[in-house]
């Protein structure tokens, strides 16, 4: 994406804790309405980098603009920067109506808008009938569902989200995530979400990067980035498994490699482990060279004893670079 | 642990708060009761005596005056000394914290002596600038004498609800165009408040019932209901009239102990990730003033206990140091007090040891089996909390009109003082024991004991450790607040069991003020060596 026609653009951003680095030179675009997803295990930097764009730590070299305007000396509350929390900190005393007209009765409207642009977030993120509730009688999912309105009415420019459904049943969450999709992208705001769960990542984001000790690496569509994650650390953070190819190592997915009993095949290697995983059977192998990998096959297919020793064989695989 | 058996382990140490403080009050109130010819007659009573008699009234408002001036100030003073202590980082923050502690574990006549040290008709401060005499005797003494004491409650218990906001919530507020300002007044003033109220109760509780201040300070027109009861009984032998006022302090105080309880239980309550500490900067007005602030309260503060330090080396009335020690240690004073200091410090130190036991076993004992249990928590906090409801005097009589006959007269007395001491210290104790017995998970002993270890083992090898430095400071607390007691060992001991802080009192009275500066240093290196005990190792010591 071009940055003229970015909503809030990051140059060479880097922070660091104690000393340490824990961003190194991040530089990134989102355009408005567009949902950006930055995947990455924990402790690589996600959290530090929406909060140095909240304005909330303040970075050690680098520029936050924001519709062109450099906003990285500005002062938190006056950013239009919102941000959502795991824990949806909710006023703990005020009610569902209250949490939400919070920012638009700070930002001096007049009653009868605040009244509309709480409805209008209401509507939108299907929390009618709850105004009147106070936090503790809401479910964790409700709660999140009022942070994000509570957000969404102050019409910010950019939303950043920082892993708000990990604490969120995994029944409850794929809702949430349609609804959250549905509602920041009516709102027209650039959002940023951060997260360590990949599907999550991979099913919300419209485009996803990757970052990995505080190095932004890979950005692009979805199926881009999990098709071709170009490092060994973004390939075993997505799931492959990391052999050795022609030209170097190579991701090759666990549904993609093959195995024959005996001394045949790419890589030679021994089960450690099996069994079903639903439909599915999942079989850990220790290669001869050490490498841990994983191979799933079909739950009724043929038997990987313990102990077996054979080869793996793949037709379809990603170089990397280490 | 079973049922049972628990109730084995826990019986004795209900039975003992039931016996020594909640029996013995319930009947001095009961006689109190009786002897007014029941209810009607006790409302009577409660009319000509307590409100309708002038000395008993003007106690009343003296304990409301007093404790009243006390607590305001003390929250006006220590509110913005908790938010700097609490939300800044600076050098030596925690040394200051643990040395905030020192006023409260010292022994009350030092705190008083100290505010004369420095105010009093030859104070240090008064003779420099002689208007400052104007806190040297009377309300105003007894006021800063409070606040001396107070003053770091308020600050760390602020600082406690400080730390205790959530930090999302704030920065929730300053994401969705808060000011800082706003930040303070939606996400984190509602719990530095909560704190400051428990310690501005606490401030009214401990100066509405002092004692010391009152009758030093001040003499019979400052008494407070606590110094009046005291007087009533042990002075005047009007004991009817004693439980009757005493049954009214109760009744007066209760609904303050009983907020205090419920606002401290807030505070200990407050999940989520705390909110982490800035650092002091000169663009930030704010912080330079809060440090300006926190500065002068401690200046204040320790200045009262130096004062003290310094009148161990230069006497009053142009005595030589020397001279005053040795008198300290003389016969004559030893005749004078009825024991020698040798024996004075020995009582002290005794009485301090036993009760710090006691203490401790009772509060190990109820506070283990209090962890992860809400029900029993709340009726074993209150039976535990009770002795704040109790004043120091009203224990003290209340046990020495029960026990004392019981016990064969006053030759046994020592064992009521050590009853006592431990009763008092209770709650204090109990305190530092319940943080980490909160923070206890029954894991790590259901593990213990699924790997075939006994309950008792298993108590041993997975609990204690993970306590021991909680139980380490309650012990110490207890002890400080056994050596420093004052009011209530006052009313019960006899000659031969006379304390340090007893003593002091009676040297006083007897105007031998040199020996006084003295003793009064002696007490003080006693208690600051307690301290100093309590923060070897690098041990957090916390209200």
């Amino acid at each position: 994406m071009s940055s003229s026609r970015a909503r809030l653009s990051v140059e060479a951003l880097s922070a660091e804790w104690d000393g340490l680095p824990v961003l190194r030179s991040v530089s990134l675009s989102v355009a408005p309405g567009e949902f950006l997803v930055l995947l990455g295990p924990n402790g690589s930097g996600k959290t530090t980098l929406l909060r140095c764009l909240a304005g909330l730590e303040r970075p050690t070299a680098g520029r936050v603009r924001l519709d062109g305007v450099d906003v990285t000396d500005r002062p938190v509350h006056t950013r239009g920067i919102g941000l959502m929390f795991q824990e949806s900190a909710l006023f703990p005393h005020r009610t569902v109506y209250e949490n939400i007209a919070y920012a638009p009765l700070l930002q001096r409207r007049p009653r009868a808008e605040v009244d509309l642009e709480v409805g209008r977030v209401v509507d939108l993120l299907r929390l009618a009938g709850f105004e009147d509730r106070r936090p503790d009688q809401l479910s964790g999912g409700e709660r999140q569902r009022v942070a994000l309105a509570r957000t969404l009415a102050a019409r910010p420019r950019v939303v950043l989200l920082d892993e708000p459904f990990a604490s969120i049943d995994v029944e409850v969450k794929a809702e949430l995530h349609a609804e959250f999709r549905r509602a920041l992208s009516a709102s027209g705001a650039a959002t940023i979400h951060v997260t360590h769960d990949r599907a999550e990542g991979l099913f919300l984001g419209d485009r996803v990067g990757l970052l990995f000790g505080g190095t932004l690496e890979a950005v692009g569509a979805p199926a881009d980035v999990y098709e071709h994650p170009g490092s060994v650390r973004a390939a075993r953070f997505l799931g492959y498994n990391v052999l050795p190819g022609d030209g170097g190592p190579v991701a090759v997915h666990p549904t993609d490699l093959a195995w024959s009993p005996g001394p045949r095949g790419r890589v030679l290697a021994t089960v450690v482990a099996e069994g079903p995983t639903g439909r599915h059977r999942l079989v850990v192998l220790r290669t001869d060279s050490g490498e841990r990998v994983e191979l799933v096959s079909a739950v009724d297919g043929p038997s990987f004893p313990v102990g077996q020793r054979g080869g793996l064989t793949w037709e379809r695989s990603s170089p990397l670079r280490e | 642990m079973t049922d049972r058996r628990e109730a084995v382990v826990v019986g004795p140490a209900v039975l003992f708060v039931l016996l020594f403080a909640v029996a013995p009050a319930a009947l001095l109130f009961g006689g109190a009761l009786a002897s007014a010819g029941g209810l009607s007659g006790l409302v009577a009573a409660f009319s000509t005596r307590t409100v309708g008699g002038a000395l008993n009234r003007a106690a009343v408002e003296n304990s409301l005056v007093q404790g009243g001036l006390s607590a305001g100030l003390a929250v006006a003073l220590g509110y913005p000394a908790g938010i700097f202590l609490g939300r800044y980082r600076w050098p030596m923050r925690s040394t200051v914290r643990s040395l905030l502690l020192v006023p409260f574990l010292m022994p009350s006549l030092i705190v008083v002596f100290g505010v004369v040290d420095l105010f009093g008709a030859s104070g240090v401060l008064s003779t420099l600038l002689p208007s400052l005499g104007f806190f040297g005797s009377g309300l105003p003494a007894i006021v800063a004498a409070n606040l001396v004491f107070n003053i770091p409650l308020v600050v760390l218990f602020t600082a406690t609800g400080v730390e205790s906001a959530s930090a999302e919530l704030e920065e929730t507020v300053a994401t969705l165009g808060g000011s800082p300002w706003r930040a303070y007044r939606d996400a984190w003033a509602r719990p530095s408040w909560v704190g400051a109220a428990v310690g501005g109760l606490l401030t009214f509780l401990f100066s509405a019932l002092s004692f010391a201040p009152p009758i030093l300070l001040c003499g019979s027109r400052c008494y407070t209901v606590e110094a009046q009861i005291y007087s009533l009984d042990a002075i005047r032998g009007l004991s009817t009239e004693a439980g009757v006022l005493a049954f009214a302090m109760v009744v007066l105080f209760l609904v303050p102990t009983v907020l205090y309880l419920l606002l401290l239980g807030r505070l200990r309550s407050v999940p989520g990730r705390r909110t982490p500490t800035r650092s002091v900067s000169l663009r930030d007005p704010v912080s330079l003033a809060l440090a300006v602030e926190t500065g002068a309260v401690l200046v204040g503060v320790l200045g009262v206990l130096a004062a003290v330090l310094y009148r161990t080396v230069a006497p009053v009335g142009g005595v030589a140091p020397g001279v005053a020690w040795s008198e300290l240690f003389s016969s004559s004073t030893a005749a004078r007090t009825g024991v020698p200091v040798s024996g004075l410090v020995a009582n002290s130190l005794l009485f301090a040891t036993g009760a710090t036991v006691l203490a401790l076993l009772v509060g190990i004992v109820l506070g283990y089996t209090m962890v992860g249990r809400p029900a029993r928590r709340r009726a074993l906090g209150v039976l535990l909390f009770l002795p704040l409801l109790i004043s120091p005097v009203v224990l003290a009589f209340a046990l020495s009109s029960f026990w004392l006959p019981l016990l064969g007269g006053a030759t046994n007395v020592w064992v009521l003082v050590i009853v006592c001491q431990a009763i008092l210290a209770l709650p204090f104790a109990l305190q530092s024991i319940e943080i980490p017995l909160a923070g206890l998970s029954p894991r790590a002993h259901e593990a213990a004991e699924s790997l075939g270890a006994s309950s008792w083992n298993a108590f041993l090898d997975a609990d204690l450790p993970r306590v021991r430095d909680g139980l380490a400071t309650a012990g110490l607390f207890a002890f400080a607040l056994g050596l420093g007691e004052f009011t209530a060992t006052n009313f019960l001991v006899t000659p031969q069991y006379t304390t340090l802080t007893v003593a002091l009192y009676d040297l006083d009275f007897r105007r031998s003020f040199a020996v006084v500066d003295a003793a009064a240093g002696l007490l003080l290196l006693l208690s600051l060596a307690v301290f100093l005990v309590l923060l070897a190792g690098g041990r957090r010591v916390e209200l």
